[in-house]
């Protein structure tokens, strides 16, 4: 059968390795070793290995629509009872997924090399973004386990070189850190479950493990744990509570890479839970616990991002406060709703975050108190800003509205509940929104903002194409034939979807604004503002806790170690070292003495040996 | 053929000891990489030979030598001893390779280096009990010179340490050896399982406890690890990649040849409360390393809970474990020597290790950006990361152990999370940030924060580059190994149950 299968499907395998060959390719010049022209050239190396993977990825797209949904396999390491194989599942939903992500992928280098202009490493930024991008073209197409985690894990590690981009800077420093180690601990956790299950259900392979699950004999206790620990790995991947201290920090990083990090890197955590989700009814409480995390997120992360005055911040938060609605979406058993709002929150945030980036690169600001007019002075931004907004709001028909429509709808009968947390987080993302809008490209200019040029081509372009692509997201969504037309949900819903946008824009330009350096006068609003603008002390809680718990543990165990195993040591050698001392001056010279001692030994010795063998 | 893997390095070092008249230092360093070299090409001409379908010995040579006390010159390699040796032959090139500057005595320096690459080959080849003890001994002057000689300012401490821990462990394997030939009668040490199965089980219990602790000192397992944080310390570069890389695998490899090969019904026996040993063993190293401020005692410590996964490995017994033990083995000497050699480069530009003062050394133009990225790659394959050696080794300890030992595994799985704490604190601490190197005191006095460091030629980084290739390489292809490996771990892996089987099919007492 493979024979017969078009050579783009036999050849998909590919795929990541373009983004790893781009950052192999980026080496010469990432390393120094060649240092004439610059470090351009390994930009654009990157870029045409992107455009390679984004054309691929659209062969292969069309091969899977005339064809059907393929299945790619090669066996990877293989001993005793343990198979690891490197699967491919070309499905249409992983292949649009990785559309996203190399279509998102292209337009952020372009971005970067505008945003980059003067970078001196722009060699390794380039190298990095192309090790990214393998790694979740990897995670989106896979179609097992082991080899999700081991792209997740490779990720990681990326988010962490990108974040660290700029290591010279204290804040970056702690940023990377963190970034590193909370998403480390859900790596680790989901280690736990994919050794477990590798060691009980057999195969990686998700349908494998999809049938051991539908009759599955684990013991309570057990089939709970691995749920948890499924979860764990998606919930750092997408920064939701109580582990989305990092994308905050991660704001620290290069912008281009923001970029990429807010839309695409979150999705593929997204995609690699819903990938597990079927997985998950051997455990109830991993689904309890994703719907709690997932609400917390939404509406923590969305009021959390109205107390920011960090522009970028502002952003992040209400990323994590969108992956919280994915959550939900996907603990209540709606993929599709799922991948809809993924995809409309990708392309949506990831046109704001330009629009974000290029603010930063013309003002060199990315505090909103000391932004200001710069509507009529960055047209282009402003428009994408606004398309960005529009798109990630439940108000005009763009993206968001018919995820949000859609969700609502079928949850309005059967969980109330959660279709209040869906309008209420769109509510409070529109005011979030709109309250930056009016901060930054409303009001009089600022000293920072009075000339502010329009961002050149580089930037402009990208910037340009991903709002058409948002405003365009309705006609995309048409052509994918589940997505139901205008007509599918209530006359209510509609309004209530509406009424919630419109109350959050409402609110937005009523809200005061902040003056720079402010804080509001009363003391309860103050109170609430520094918890939000402090993202509920969460840090302080990690340091409090974990944090003061590993670093206690360490000191007990170092203390140990020195005064107790090492002084034991040390007290026997002082021991043995000082009896031979004294007995150094014990030695007299006198002859009897010593036939004194050894008439005694012999005595001793002999009488004993009888005493042992009569 | 494998006498030649002895017949190398000793005859060199014989050579270099007696050859007459001056040598030059640069000369003596030539002829001994050239020697290293050879042993290397040479193992190679044995993995070429080695039938990996096979699990036994192969390529067997045997003389009897001293008959009498039934000391017989038996060679042989296996599949657990093949990759091994391989790590041998290749850790001591590299560490003759980044042996520079030497202040005093080249000659015996090199003899003693090709002095301990034999021993250990001897060690890994042998098959026959006094042989490897014989040889396991002989490697331990040579390094107790190694350190006391070029070792740093506390060096005579470290030494003396270090000889007297081994020395301790030599007598107890010594004894647990000629226990099991005065118990059994029989003046035969070849490696038998089946002799011990003669014995009563209090009798296993007592022999495998010793064979336990002497090897307990080598590998080096809490709380028996006290000698290794102040060896390193005090070594220099090319002994720590020594001693790291090769030298604690003798002690592991003594866990699955002899403790779990010898005694397979004791260890049945045994095997929760040494699945218990290997999880606190694993969270104590790591648990100190944490605290650490030296960058090598660090780096020390992160051994001491990367060695607790092969006791785990080999207390599950499996044959997945098994095949993880011997990936560990290899991995860990393949990383630690590459992290040893990148502190090495590290101290030998800054003259100091000192986490607290060093900052920011990625610094593009006046600091180590080579090294620091390297050093980057190197933490990240010890933390398991994929891709590289070290996530295949734990996979498949893990998933070879959840099974038998569910809460001892995940405890060590958290052992493997904190390793990525302490490394990215090393990486963070020491790599990030604004370039000074500030020694405590007063900062402002004796802050230097114009640092120029001196660059890195590629001659120094090429060892290192070497290993970070092998660490990749494996972490990408582990089939190559698992292919050399699987028979021999896998029949190992079966042993108890074959003992238990002969012993109810009455073939045994």
């Amino acid at each position: 059968m493979a024979d017969t299968l078009p050579l783009s499907i036999q050849l998909s395998w590919l795929i990541p390795l373009y983004g790893f060959a781009g950052m192999v390719l980026s080496v010469p010049w990432a390393a120094g070793w060649v240092k004439r022209n610059g470090p351009r050239p390994a930009a654009y190396l990157n870029l045409l290995v992107t455009l390679l993977s984004v054309i691929h990825g659209t062969v292969v797209l069309r091969a899977v629509l005339a064809l059907g949904p393929q299945h790619l396999d090669i066996g990877w390491f293989a001993a005793a009872d343990l198979d690891l194989r490197i699967g491919f599942d070309l499905s249409l939903t992983n292949l649009a997924a990785l559309e996203l992500v190399t279509v998102m992928s292209l337009v952020g280098q372009v971005f970067a090399l505008g945003y980059l202009d003067k970078e001196w490493s722009l060699a390794r930024f380039y190298g990095l973004v192309g090790f990214f991008e393998g790694a979740m073209a990897g995670v989106v197409l896979s179609s097992n386990l082991f080899m999700s985690y081991f792209l997740l894990e490779m990720l990681t590690l990326s988010t962490y070189l990108l974040v660290g981009f700029w290591y010279a800077q204290p804040l970056v420093v702690t940023a990377a850190r963190d970034a590193f180690l909370t998403k480390r601990v859900g790596d680790v956790l989901l280690l736990m479950s994919v050794v477990a299950l590798s060691a009980w259900a057999g195969s990686l392979e998700f349908n494998d493990l999809y049938a051991w699950s539908a009759n599955n004999s684990l013991p309570g206790l057990g089939a709970t744990l691995i749920g948890l620990g499924l979860i764990a790995g998606p919930m750092g991947k997408c920064a939701q509570f109580p582990m989305h201290l990092w994308l905050d920090e991660a704001m620290e990083g290069p912008n281009p890479a923001s970029i990429l990090r807010n839309s695409v890197v979150v999705t593929c955590g997204a995609v690699v839970l819903l990938k597990v989700m079927p997985l998950l009814r051997i455990s109830p409480v991993a689904i309890d616990v994703l719907l709690v995390v997932g609400t917390i997120s939404a509406v923590g992360g969305a009021l959390v991002s109205i107390a920011q005055v960090d522009l970028k911040r502002a952003c992040s938060y209400s990323t994590t406060s969108y992956l919280g609605l994915v959550f939900v979406a996907i603990a209540l058993q709606q993929p599709f709703i799922a991948l809809l709002l993924l995809f409309s929150h990708a392309v949506a945030k990831a046109v704001l975050f330009m629009s974000v980036g290029s603010i930063i690169a013309t003002t060199n600001c990315q505090d909103l108190t000391e932004l200001g007019g710069l509507a009529p002075r960055m047209p282009a931004t402003t428009t994408a800003f606004l398309a960005g907004a529009a798109g990630l709001t439940g108000l005009l028909p763009l993206g968001c509205f018919w995820s949000f429509g859609l969700m609502v709808e079928g949850l309005t009968p059967r969980a109330p509940f959660f279709a209040a947390v869906v309008l209420l987080t769109n509510g409070l993302s529109a005011l979030n929104l709109t309250r930056v809008y009016r901060q930054v490209f409303l009001g009089s200019a600022h000293p920072k903002t009075r000339r502010a040029p329009e961002v050149n081509w580089l930037m402009a372009l990208p910037m340009v194409s991903v709002s058409v692509l948002v405003l365009l997201t309705p006609l995309v969504m048409a052509r994918i034939d589940r997505v139901p037309g205008i007509g599918a949900f209530s006359a209510t819903t509609t309004l209530m979807l509406l009424a919630s946008g419109a109350a959050g824009v409402l609110a937005g330009s009523l809200l005061p604004l902040a003056a720079f350096g402010s804080r509001s006068l009363p003391q309860p609003v103050r109170t609430l503002q520094d918890l939000l603008a402090f993202d509920f002390y969460t840090d302080r809680i990690y340091r409090a806790t974990i944090v003061a718990f590993v670093a206690g543990m360490a000191r007990i165990t170092d203390g140990f170690d020195q005064l107790v195993v090492n002084g034991l040591v040390n007290r026997i050698a002082d021991v043995s070292m000082g009896s031979a001392q004294s007995l150094k001056l014990g030695v007299s010279g006198r002859l009897q003495t010593y036939v004194f001692t050894m008439a005694v030994a012999i005595v001793l010795l002999v009488g004993s040996l009888a005493w042992l063998g009569g | 053929m494998l006498s030649a893997l002895l017949l190398i390095p000793f005859a060199g070092a014989l050579g270099l000891l007696c050859w007459p008249g001056d040598l030059a230092t640069e000369r003596i360093r030539r002829a001994a990489l050239a020697l290293l070299g050879l042993q290397l090409l040479w193992s190679l001409r044995v993995l070429l030979a080695f039938d990996p379908s096979e699990a036994g010995m192969q390529l067997q040579e045997s003389f009897a030598w001293v008959d009498s006390i039934g000391l017989d010159y038996r060679l042989g390699v296996d599949g657990l001893a093949m990759p091994l040796v391989l790590v041998n032959t290749a850790l001591t090139l590299v560490s003759g390779i980044c042996t520079r500057d030497l202040s005093q005595r080249p000659r015996l320096y090199f003899a003693l280096l090709l002095g301990i690459s034999g021993a250990v080959n001897g060690a890994f080849l042998s098959e026959n009990l006094l042989l490897f003890f014989l040889f396991y001994e002989l490697e331990l002057i040579p390094l107790w010179l190694l350190i006391s000689i070029w070792g740093g300012a506390n060096r005579g401490y470290a030494a003396t340490k270090f000889l007297i821990f081994t020395a301790v462990s030599g007598v107890l394997i010594l004894g647990a050896f000629l226990g099991l030939s005065l118990f059994t009668g029989q003046a035969d040490f070849s490696i038998t399982p089946v002799t011990s199965a003669q014995l009563g089980m209090g009798t296993q219990l007592v022999l495998l406890g010793a064979l336990l602790i002497g090897f307990a000192i080598k590998i080096p397992l809490v709380p028996f690890h006290t000698w290794l944080p102040d060896a390193h310390t005090e070594a220099s570069t090319p002994v720590s990649v020594l001693l790291a890389g090769v030298l604690l695998k003798l002690g592991t490899y003594g866990l699955l040849r002899f403790c779990l090969g010898l005694f397979p019904e004791a260890w049945a026996l045994l095997s929760p409360w040494l699945a218990g040993w290997a999880a606190v063993s694993v969270l104590y190293g790591s648990l100190a390393a944490i605290a650490q401020r030296d960058m090598k005692r660090m780096v020390a410590y992160s051994s001491v809970g990367h060695m607790g996964y092969i006791l785990l490995a080999a207390a599950a017994a499996t044959p997945v474990s098994m095949l993880g033990a011997v990936f560990q083995m290899v991995s860990h000497g393949l990383i630690s020597a590459l992290l040893f050699l990148l502190v090495g480069v590290v101290y030998r530009k800054t003259r100091t290790r000192d986490l607290e003062v060093l900052r920011g050394l990625l610094n593009p133009e006046r600091g180590l950006p080579f090294t620091g990225t390297l050093m980057i790659l190197g933490v990240m394959a010890s933390a398991g990361m994929p891709g590289m050696a070290g996530f295949i080794s734990e996979f498949l300890v893990f998933r070879g152990s959840l099974a038998a030992f569910p809460l001892a595994t995940l405890l060590c799985m958290v052992g493997s999370g904190l390793t990525a704490v302490y490394f990215l604190l090393l990486v963070n601490r020491a790599f990030f940030g604004r370039l000074a190197v500030t020694p405590p005191g007063d900062p402002v006095a004796d802050a230097r924060l114009e640092v120029r460091l001196p660059g890195v030629a590629l001659r120094e980084t090429l060892p290192a580059m070497a290993l970070a290739t092998g660490v990749i390489a494996l972490g990408l292809v582990p089939l190559g190994l698992g292919r050399v490996s699987e028979q021999t771990t896998t029949a190992m892996a079966q042993l108890p149950a074959v003992v238990a089987g002969l012993q109810a099919g009455g073939l045994l007492p």
